[in-house]
């Protein structure tokens, strides 16, 4: 069985949605753990959720990244422990240089809320292992910093070594530089992403005309955590 | 608004000597028209305000209704006006911070905000800065506080170009066995949490009692600037502290401040309380009458069991909440202030706590006439297809999607039905079973402004019928009532007005009042008043989240009906408004009698699935409520006005966009047709099967067989989605 800690900073507001989506869906043993309290020893798989860890102050994530719970997930994910980061988890795994690229204001200069379309590419790694090449998904996204930047030659080793969740065309919501909404770390252990799974693991939740497009990131976790990956 | 001579004498009458420069400013913050309500206490008195669900009405710093056996819901309405006028982005977002503040007070968890703004032309640049600030305030705040805005009210109209009206809701939850419930005990350590005091929104309550300055500049330094990391922790914190039953009461403070909470506190619980304002964390360097009237954001005052100090603090150290230990609670019912162990005040709590009642003159104005204009002299009509394109494209009544994209409204994971998909919004209790609770704000400032009784009372009905129209039984009601200056006769006349249409109406469909606001002197430098505006918040009770019903058609071939019979009334509707630049005339009737008997048709309608899609017909009439069903299902409609079933009806506009009371569309697939017509028929109902859902793209009205207007469903759809994005942006 798996243990999946799931790390809160001070401003973090998505942890305990994240932590019923894994208890219902993934149906593994999880806890919310206080960044002061967080130790990586006896973790499986570790996410860190959404919300605006220190009020988003200086830059979306920039403080969070800092922590010394940030730099324990960092090790982590060089040992190769699973690690996740929805949205605000996403821009901490960036500034703390755990996955490429930035996350930026969006283009349209507002927070956007709504649902989008993703395809991903070449999924690879524990939170992707039962989605299949080219599979669409659908979640909601809900950030104001989610416009990814990477320049030319750091994209083109993205393509070439990561699994990457791309908007569909005419869905990016924020003017994501190649349509990037989510990118793994070439081992695909770490899985950044701006979009929430955890809002899309179930149908209630699912609008009209989407499907619950989440689900099978923590139905991956799951069966990867049960067979090894 | 300062003290007047009279208020002084009779507080040297309470005292028995000169009051000191503290006790004035206690005084003066307390009895502020803002924290004490002098002007609508024996108003306030004819809101009914229990049923049976009713655990706690008005009176705390929120109510609770107990909407499933042992599990509350608490939840309360308030405005920011007059911050919101001078400084938009954090006059919005500390009314966010406010209202969640007192549903804390209650040990609920926050689930979701509503909010209610009344603003300007998008169009005009003020109006348009202040819109902006509005909304970035609303959705930074409760963006980073992580509580969700799922429904809400927003009505654009010049008269709201330099002040708007923010009215905010809060709705928590909370197990009936966790609820603070009890009140402070003799002995409690008074805990004052959360953020440290500055000079920020000193006097910020006396300034919301009187008018706005000239220059707003002036009014700055009574503005609050939020900070919603620190009301984040205090969320957390407080969530902790309660779940492991720590405190016995817990308090906002807002309005008034320090000294308007502790003397609250002592005065409803007949204790009397010892603070040191030296203990005090504070921001600034400031003097004891600042310290006690500040009213800087995102503080609570805690009532602590000695035996429990130890484990409070750890879980505000654990958190990182700043936190004081002022003083104690005490049993003489007197509140004595020191500063560096000097008294520098002492006054008995309840008459702090409870100024005298002001009994104000209230006469109708001249221009309560407007309303008695008689629909007999409606201008000719014009080209209906223009008409109907030029309504969607009103930002009364196009989407307000660029507002609620802008709010998280999913965060909690509880949002089942979001906004721009049906009439309310609906969210599951997540407590292992199927339950939700529906929300919805309403208001109509050009109802209330033309009528202000009937305006407010059809308030209270639009709120009761969204919430039944998702398939809820609504519960009760929270209102605020944003008026004038209620020293002038004239303006308090519609508070008056509003108040009793309130009151009425929620005594005939059964709902409670159970909390609510006043907000008065919104009135402009020249002695004019903003738009009279009643804003009702109501929350339903949804025993299965899987039958709540959206507006979206479900399937072509359906069968469209309307429920409820059509009146010629286009007084004070948006239609007049729009085509003709009229607005005047009698506004539609309230049916508290149709309300509740169509209600229960509705609900017995959803219970038994015999209907896919519900839309309570408001303002825009039946033409707008049709192509909405349309819009949000990519769906087009067929349908034959001359099926309506109406009484006196002269023109067709007046089928078309008559604002009249009480009714809803419907779709029914066609094996339930039957079904139906036996069922409506059974409860005696006035209703029309009026056409079919079609897979056509466009949307047909016909009058027997004469086609009125035919439009293509993409344009519709662009112009209703996309319309209040075009005047705000300027795209």
């Amino acid at each position: 069985m798996g243990k999946v800690a799931i790390v809160k900073f001070p401003g973090t507001n998505c942890d305990w949605d994240v932590l019923h989506a894994v208890k219902t869906v993934s149906k593994l043993q999880s806890e919310v753990v206080w960044y002061k309290e967080f130790q990586p020893n006896g973790w499986d798989a570790i996410i860190i959720p959404g919300g605006f860890s220190y009020g988003d102050w200086l830059r979306a994530g920039a403080i969070a990244a800092k922590t010394t719970a940030a730099e324990k997930i960092a090790e982590s994910v060089e040992k190769g422990t699973p690690v996740l980061g929805i949205c605000n988890g996403f821009q901490i795994l960036t500034e703390g240089g755990v996955l490429p690229g930035a996350l930026a204001p969006n283009a349209c200069g507002r927070f956007v809320c709504r649902w989008v379309k993703l395809r991903v590419h070449k999924p690879k790694g524990p939170w992707l292992a039962l989605v299949n090449d080219g599979a669409e998904l659908h979640m909601p996204v809900a950030h104001a910093e989610g416009r990814y930047v990477i320049s030319e030659e750091g994209f083109k080793e993205l393509v070439s070594t990561s699994s990457i969740i791309k908007y569909v065309s005419g869905w990016n919501p924020n003017g994501s530089a190649y349509d990037v909404a989510g990118v793994t770390n070439p081992e695909g252990t770490a899985l950044g992403l701006m979009p929430h799974p955890e809002r899309a693991a179930e149908d209630e939740l699912t609008p009209r005309g989407f499907r619950a497009g989440g689900r099978v990131i923590f139905e991956s976790i799951a069966h990867s955590l049960k067979k090894g990956w | 608004m300062p003290l007047t001579s009279e208020e002084i004498n009779e507080i040297k009458e309470i005292l028995g000597r000169e009051p000191t420069n503290e006790e004035l400013a206690m005084f003066e913050a307390q009895w502020s028209e803002h924290c004490s309500y002098k002007s609508s206490k024996a108003l306030l008195k004819l809101l009914p305000t229990k049923s049976r669900y009713v655990v706690l009405g008005p009176g705390r710093d929120a109510p609770a209704v107990e909407i499933f056996p042992g599990v509350l819901i608490v939840f309360k309405i308030e405005s920011h006006n007059h911050p919101s006028a001078v400084d938009p982005y954090n006059g919005a977002a500390t009314g966010v911070g406010g209202i969640v503040r007192d549903i804390l007070t209650l040990g609920a968890k926050p689930i979701a905000l509503l909010d209610l703004l009344y603003m300007g032309d998008p169009e005009d640049p003020h109006a348009n800065f202040l819109i902006k600030g509005i909304v970035k305030g609303i959705s930074d705040y409760g963006n980073r506080i992580g509580v969700p805005v799922v429904a809400g009210d927003a009505w654009f109209d010049k008269s709201f170009n330099k002040q708007p009206l923010v009215n905010v809701a809060c709705v928590g939850i909370v197990a009936k066995d966790k609820a603070v419930l009890r009140g402070p005990a003799v002995n409690d350590e008074i805990y004052l949490v959360g953020n440290a005091t500055g000079r920020d929104g000193l006097l910020g309550s006396s300034f919301a009692s009187k008018p706005l300055a000239e220059d707003v500049d002036e009014d700055v330094a009574a503005v609050q600037v939020g900070d919603a990391l620190t009301e984040k922790i205090l969320i957390d914190a407080l969530m902790e502290l309660i779940d492991e039953g720590l405190v016995n009461y817990v308090k906002d403070l807002g309005g008034g401040g320090l000294a308007t909470a502790v003397s609250e506190a002592a005065a409803e619980h007949d204790l009397g309380a010892v603070i040191h304002l030296d203990k005090v964390h504070l921001r600034h360097d400031l003097t004891p009458a600042e310290i006690l009237t500040s009213e800087s954001q995102e503080r609570m005052l805690l009532a602590v069991p000695q035996h429990n100090v130890e484990a409070v603090n750890k879980i505000l150290d654990k958190y990182d909440v700043p936190y004081s230990v002022i003083g104690h609670f005490t049993n003489d019912g007197r509140v004595k202030v020191y500063y560096k162990g000097v008294a520098v005040a002492e006054v008995p709590a309840k008459e702090l706590a409870k100024p005298k009642p002001v009994v104000r003159p209230s006469t109708p104005p001249q221009e309560a006439l407007k309303a008695l204009t008689t629909p007999s002299s409606l201008p000719p009509m014009k080209d209906l297809r223009e008409a109907t394109l030029q309504l969607l494209t009103s930002p009364n009544i196009s989407s307000k999607k660029w507002i609620y994209e802008q709010y998280d409204h999913e965060v909690g994971n509880r949002t089942v039905l979001k906004p721009g998909y049906g009439d309310a919004a609906v969210l599951r209790l997540l407590d292992g079973t199927a339950r939700g609770v529906a929300v919805k704000g309403d208001g109509n400032p050009r109802y209330t402004s033309l009528d202000p009784f009937n305006g407010a009372a059809n308030v209270v009905g639009e709120c009761y019928r969204n919430l039944t129209a998702v398939g809820s039984t609504p519960i009760a009601v929270v209102d605020e009532l944003n008026a004038g200056n209620p020293e002038k006769p004239n303006h308090y006349w519609y508070f008056e007005m509003m108040l009793r249409g309130i009151a009425w109406m929620s005594e005939e469909l059964n709902v409670p009042v159970v909390g609510g606001k006043v907000s008065f002197y919104n009135e402009d430098s020249r002695g004019v008043q903003v738009r009279p505006t009643a804003t009702v918040v109501g929350v339903g009770k949804v025993d299965d989240i899987s039958k709540v019903k959206g507006m979206d058609f479900k399937g072509h071939g359906s069968y469209v009906a309307i429920i409820g019979y059509t009146l010629p009334e286009l007084g004070g509707s948006e239609y007049l408004h729009r085509i003709y630049g009229l607005e005047l005339g009698q506004i539609p009737k309230p049916k508290p009698s149709l309300e509740v008997k169509h209600a229960e048709l509705i609900r017995k309608l959803i219970k038994d699935d015999i209907v896919s899609a519900v839309h309570d017909v408001g303002v825009g009439g039946l033409a707008v409520a049709l192509i909405e069903m349309s819009v949000t299902s990519g769906l087009g409609f067929n349908v034959d006005i001359s099926k309506i079933p109406s009484r006196a009806v002269g023109r067709v506009d007046e089928l078309l966009y008559s604002e009249t009371q009480a009714r809803y569309l419907v779709e029914v697939e066609p094996s339930k047709i039957d079904l139906f017509k036996d069922v409506v028929n059974d409860y005696e109902v006035a209703y029309g099967v009026i056409g079919r859902v079609e897979d056509s793209r466009e949307v047909l009205f016909k009058e027997g067989v004469k086609e009125l207007i035919k439009i293509d469903l993409d344009l519709i759809s662009d112009l209703y989605l996309n319309s209040l994005h075009r005047r705000l942006e300027g795209e």
